[in-house]
């Protein structure tokens, strides 16, 4: 049928089937702006499109219900100000705001936030902060926290009323209009908050800095500034960036047919009458594919895990396992194939509880005989990792303790829930070789574990990472380009895969679920003289991530409390853990890498001690925590599978963390202030307040590497090419900085290309908080061999002007685009670049460099939250969360800080709301964003950052990672909270409403 | 699958196309529930066009136009603010500017916070072309329009009543485990319902007082459980949140 519309001012005419639905029709045609988030329900909001000047989900709507109205999209809202010789109108307000706030992490629901945004200031040019949450809560990000988006919506509001906004970049003594100015100078220190006084949202979108006297010490230029993001722009556009924002000639739509079984023999496979559907290009069963055993982990090789998996298996091992691959010329065709696929199945007992995985007579859920063991992976006992560290003497501990505390802690499977679904293109190129245009942050991972099971050597595959729409770990795992490169092997054509939200529920990769128990030997003075851990971790079906995750439940979390005194210098650290298959979806890497589930059982455990021994909660954690100078426990212990080696650990930056937060949330006057804990007027309601102390790890040491490459242009710009994944981090603006601080440089003379296996070095990928330390220093190297070159030939070019001493590279200074010398002697870069290339002794002035770290320098962090809750019925709301961070140096703050955001509210999830259970069936009790809650903009607690900068030695700039750590103490601090408010002693998390209400009921029966 | 889409510009061809036999034919709201459809094959004739998006006030009823969308509703000034709260959750604010009033009513579950508000109001499905009410409670049980009925064109419910709304969920906008919402005319009549579980909201109390009313609650809940809650939980949780409601009714 024919539709009808205004599309942008425009008036068009096109074809669309009667079942289309606008979103479809929209893309088809190159709207490449409105994006997928994989459902059809208007769950995420990222195909956000105003419809008569509403915004509206395009997923929902029928092609056919747009006729005579007027739609807008991103695609006409602003553009880029130059065009060569023709000059714009530039970016929409809405847009620049959205790009000066640091409001775009990953990119994919900017342009449905600034279309939500034009629709609601259009209508009320002054919004209230509550209008813009209220105005934006049908679009889900899951990166940023929300904070700078509605901060830059405020901004955009601002600016369209007229009035003069200062740049975020200010000085912290200006003020216009009432909107403070948030660039803190350096040593700043965060003020102590007044205490009682409730905000309903921090409104800066600059975070607050306190500096240590070392890291004042080395004043830069372009790392600690708010840079804007390399990659803003285009995606404020919604320029064609995602894997998915391709056309090629002929692709192909492939499905995948999932297992309604939990386990299961497939008795019989008939594809004949998919096969036979018109449009149906393939349809592939295990028995079409060579049989090829690996791992889906996107790790480094030797892979430190069981190799367990096939492409397809005669076997499926949990409810959405893969039992067949389809590609049709269309999505709808695909879908009627796979429902034309005839599988009988012969039924097995599931084992659906991670307790009953290991007891004699479970079934074996790993029975195939090419199964390949890694350390002490089991599949006789269903075991895919087992884990046994024993620091120091821990019975003698024990016995030395004056009480011992036991308990059992329960942390669930939760989903990474990027609003990107899973994405990949597969084509062959004209040289014959695959190119796998991918959504991942493992891209040579990807390249090299494909290779054997695809058939194909390394050298004729190419991997491609566009840019990601969030990835947390999910995207750490070679999850869906077999599927496609199989079936483009099998027809010679393109094929596009991209999974349903569904799919992410039922077929990708969660957080792995735990039971921890944990036993805590403290002496009454609040020395901690024993500490142990059991950990029963759930892999799921299949062990990706199995032992690596597990082990940094214990690395990292267990090695925080080490104890004081003798035990300081020989703590009892235990850590054991069972790492078992179940046939449930499997679980992998997911931010924070196993350690969230450390610190949950950690921090309550001595929440509950302090409590018990009536000591003061932050003072018994900074007398028993790791400190400057000191062994990291488990360094000498474990180092993920591979041989560990001691390191000391030199920056501890915890205690001044505690100092600001506790300032910074006014817990000295809430804590022991009874009126405070009391609503007025509401009996039902009690405030809490809660702490925890938490640490992560930057990289594995001895075995992450990032490599860096940097040329000189004519114009004396640079291209940066990184191996490294910006999978929404900010990593590629960052290493732009760096490269730019070394050469002297803008940032935007830093053109950064990155993780393309043809063109870029390698670079393990995005995961383990490596990308900053890692690749950064390897950037540095790059940009200090090209700098090097181009000192050379300015001395040269500076003593050929003989108007002064003659000068030697040493006394060369390169920065602001020139190289001087300290008489005030200059030639600028482009000189440089003319000279290198064209006019005497041509070279390519150009540097490259790799890095790989024999330390894991672990940041720091405290963690506090605000809580209220209904002690009649349970109902917990967050109020707010305060985190003071020691990363280091913060080379973005803006971006740094957008880390802290977003990962402080996926934590937050994880400690109230999001789960993942099964029936009896193994059948998946949340497949959409509708069960599965994630925070929305209107419902989010005050949220504040404080970075506490350390100089780590062991970096040319001193950074530590900062991505992974806000996930850790949320869970526990809220837990706390809780506790504080109303003594309920929530174990499990999430802590949801009738959890609570059953704790209650233990403390007022 | 969707074979055909008809967008009438008449009441008259609507029902002409509705009630045609060669197949299955759809009246069409906002689209929100049946774009999602997929494995049966139908034909939907979206109502569009024949201007039901009206909201009248008519005495002490307000007549819903059947594809007034919820944020329509939820922007009228004298709505009772017990009512904009359950639209404010039903759903998300994108999904508020197309969803259709008629739609989510006969679409709604037991989590639907809409349902359970309009269910307390007694609000009444008018049906045409037999122009006749049917009571909201009579479409959640028998998912049935009355016979030869063919689309909702309007929905009423009572102004002169008033409306307390209130709910659990794991946060402020998660769908409920359990609501309730307690509406009460001035006469004194009291209809208390309950959702957040169940296939559709389901009425504990409808008396001409608001005695009794706890153990009412109590009662519908002993079987509320399902993988979301107990029925212990809501039961407990379900009459707090009521006597509170019905302290906040008897305060005003």
């Amino acid at each position: 049928m024919m539709i009808y519309f205004t599309l942008n001012g425009d008036l068009v005419e096109w074809e669309a089937d009667p079942s289309e639905s606008l979103l479809s029709v929209l893309r088809r045609q190159g709207m490449f702006g409105v994006k997928s988030g994989g459902c059809a329900k208007g769950e995420c909001g990222a195909c956000t499109v105003l419809l008569d000047k509403k915004p509206i989900n395009s997923c929902t709507l029928l092609a056919a219900q747009v006729t005579g109205h007027q739609v807008e999209t991103i695609e006409a809202m602003g553009e880029h100000p130059e065009q060569g010789w023709k000059k714009t109108a530039g970016l929409h307000p809405i847009q620049q705001a959205l790009v000066e706030s640091g409001a775009i992490q990953c990119g994919y629901c900017t342009p449905a936030f600034a279309l939500a945004a034009r629709a609601l200031i259009e209508k009320n040019p002054n919004p209230t902060e509550a209008e813009v949450r209220a105005a934006i809560s049908g679009i889900l990000c899951r990166c940023t926290g929300y904070l700078k988006p509605v901060q830059a919506i405020l901004r955009a509001a601002a600016v369209m009323r007229g009035e003069m906004i200062p740049p975020i970049m200010g000085t912290p003594e200006t003020e216009t209009q009432g909107w403070p100015v948030s660039m803190p100078l350096p040593g700043d220190q965060p003020e102590s908050s007044a205490g009682l006084a409730e905000t309903t949202s921090q409104t800066q979108v600059m975070p607050k800095i306190w500096t240590s006297q070392d890291a004042r010490e080395k004043p830069r230029t372009h790392i600690g500034r708010p840079e804007v993001k390399v990659d803003a722009v285009k995606l404020v556009q919604g320029k064609p960036a995602f894997s998915a924002d391709i056309e090629k000639r002929g692709m192909l739509v492939a499905k995948v047919l999932h297992s309604p079984l939990a386990h299961a023999w497939i008795k019989s496979i008939d594809l004949s009458d998919a096969r036979a559907l018109s449009g149906v290009a393939a349809v592939l069963s295990y028995k079409d594919i060579p049989r090829v055993i690996y791992s889906t982990a996107g790790q480094s090789d030797p892979i430190p895990g069981p190799l367990d998996a096939f492409s397809l298996d005669r076997k499926v091992r949990f409810v959405g396992d893969r039992v067949a691959f389809v590609a049709a010329e269309t999505a709808k065709i695909a879908e009627q194939a796979l429902r034309l696929i005839k599988v009988e199945y012969e039924e097995l007992p599931a084992i659906l509880d991670s307790r009953e995985s290991m007891q004699p007579g479970a079934i074996r859920i790993h029975d195939e005989p090419e199964f390949v063991n890694f350390a002490d992976s089991n599949p006789g006992k269903n075991v895919a990792a087992e884990i046994r560290i024993d620091i120091g003497d821990i019975e003698k501990g024990f016995a030395e303790a004056d009480r011992i505390y036991e308990e059992e802690y329960t942390v669930p499977k939760v989903q990474q829930a990027h609003i990107e679904p899973h994405v990949v293109v597969t084509y062959w190129d004209e040289d014959d070789r695959l190119v796998i245009r991918t959504s991942t942050q493992v891209p040579f991972h990807a390249r090299r574990i494909l290779a054997p099971v695809l058939g194909l050597p390394v050298k004729r595959i190419r991997v491609i990472k566009p840019r990601i729409g969030g990835g947390f770990g999910g995207k750490q795992e070679v999850l869906i380009e077999d599927v496609a490169a199989h079936l483009t092997i099998a027809t010679g054509r393109p094929v596009i895969y991209e999974t349903t939200r569904e799919e992410e529920f039922i077929a990708a990769r969660s957080r792995h679920p735990m039971r921890v128990r944990m036993k805590t030997g403290v002496k009454l003075d609040g020395t901690i003289t024993a500490n142990a851990m059991y950990a029963l971790s759930d892999t799921g079906a299949y062990g990706c991530h199995a032992l690596t995750v597990t082990g940094n439940t214990g690395h990292k979390a267990m090695a925080l409390y080490v104890g004081d005194g003798p035990y300081r210098l020989s703590p009892n650290i235990r850590f054991y853990a069972d790492v078992v298959y179940t046939n449930t979806p499997p679980a992998g890497a997911f931010r924070g890498y196993g350690v969230p589930q450390g610190f949950w059982p950690l921090e309550r455990q001595v929440e509950h001690i302090v409590r018990d021994l009536g000591l003061d909660s932050i003072d018994f954690r900074l007398k028993n925590t790791l400190r400057s100078g000191e062994l990291h426990p488990f360094s000498t212990a474990w180092s993920e599978g591979r041989e560990p080696r001691p390191e000391i650990v030199h920056t501890v930056g915890l205690e001044e963390c505690v100092r600001q937060a506790k300032a910074a949330i006014g817990w000295d006057q809430k804590y022991p202030n009874v009126e405070w804990h009391a609503v007025p007027g509401k009996p039902h309601l009690r405030r809490g307040i809660g702490v925890a102390t938490v640490m992560q790890g930057t990289a594995i040491p001895y075995l992450d590497m990032g490599g860096a490459s940097i040329k000189m242009n004519d114009d004396g710009s640079f291209n940066l090419l990184v191996g490294a994944t910006d999978l929404g981090t900010g990593s590629d603006t960052v290493l732009a900085q760096m490269a730019a601080e070394v050469l002297g440089v803008p940032v935007d003379d830093i053109l950064v290309y990155s993780s393309d296996t043809d063109f870029t070095p390698f670079d393990k990928g995005a995961y383990a908080s490596s990308t900053t330390y890692i690749s950064g220093a390897a950037v540095a190297l790059a940009a200090e061999m090209a700098a090097e070159r181009i000192k050379i030939r300015a001395a040269r070019m500076i003593n050929k002007q003989a108007k002064g001493l003659e000068v030697t590279e040493d006394d060369i200074v390169l920065g602001n685009k020139h190289a001087s010398t300290r008489d005030g002697r200059a030639v600028t870069m482009q000189e440089i670049a003319l000279n290198a290339l064209h006019h005497d002794d041509q070279e390519q002035i150009m540097g490259t460099g790799s890095y790989y770290s024999p330390v894991s320098p672990p940041p720091f962090a405290a963690q506090f939250a605000e809580v209220t809750v209904d002690v009649e019925t349970g109902k917990v709301v967050v109020d707010r969360l305060v985190m003071a961070v020691d990363s280091g140096i913060i080379v973005n703050p803006i971006t740094a800080s957008g880390q802290i955001e977003g990962g402080m509210t996926q934590a937050l999830g994880y400690a109230v709301c999001e789960e993942m259970v099964y029936d009896e069936k193994g059948r998946a009790r949340e497949t959409d964003l509708d069960d599965y809650h994630i925070f929305r903009a209107d419902e989010m607690p005050a949220l504040e950052t404080i970075f506490v900068q350390t100089y780590e030695p062991s970096h040319p700039f001193g950074v530590k990672a900062v991505a992974e750590i806000p996930m850790d103490g949320v869970a526990p601090a809220v837990g706390n909270a809780i506790l504080d408010a109303c003594g309920a002693a929530v174990l499990e998390i999430p802590a949801t409403p009738e959890r609570i209400w059953r704790a209650l009921k233990k403390v007022t029966p | 699958m969707i074979k055909a889409y008809y967008r009438p510009k008449d009441l008259a061809e609507a029902l002409e196309i509705l009630s045609r036999t060669d197949g299955e034919y759809r009246p069409l709201g906002g689209g929100v529930t049946l774009s999602q459809m997929s494995a049966q094959t139908i034909s939907v004739v979206d109502l569009q066009s024949l201007g039901l998006n009206s909201l009248t006030q008519e005495g002490q009823f307000l007549q819903i136009g059947a594809t007034t969308t919820l944020a329509s509703l939820a922007n009228l000034d004298y709505l009772q603010p017990g009512l904009k709260s359950a639209i404010r959750l039903e759903a998300n604010q994108n999904l508020r500017q197309q969803a259709t009033v008629a739609g989510t009513l006969v679409s709604s579950g037991g989590r639907s916070t809409f349902g359970a508000a309009l269910l307390a109001l007694d609000a009444l499905l008018h049906w045409l072309p037999v122009d006749q009410d049917q009571a909201l409670g009579e479409w959640f049980a028998l998912r049935q329009p009355p016979v030869n009925a063919l689309f909702i064109n309007r929905v009423q419910i009572p102004l002169n009543a008033s409306l307390a709304f209130d709910t659990i969920g794991r946060t402020p906008d998660d769908l409920p485990v359990i609501c309730t919402a307690v509406a009460k005319w001035p006469s004194g009549r009291t209809r208390i319902t309950l959702g957040g579980f169940g296939s559709a909201p389901i009425l504990a109390l409808d008396a001409p007082e608001l005695g009794g009313a706890e153990a009412a609650v109590r009662d519908a809940l002993s079987r509320a459980a399902d993988p979301w809650a107990s029925a212990e939980y809501r039961q407990e949780a379900g009459t707090r949140l009521v006597l509170r409601l019905m302290g906040q009714e008897q305060a005003v």
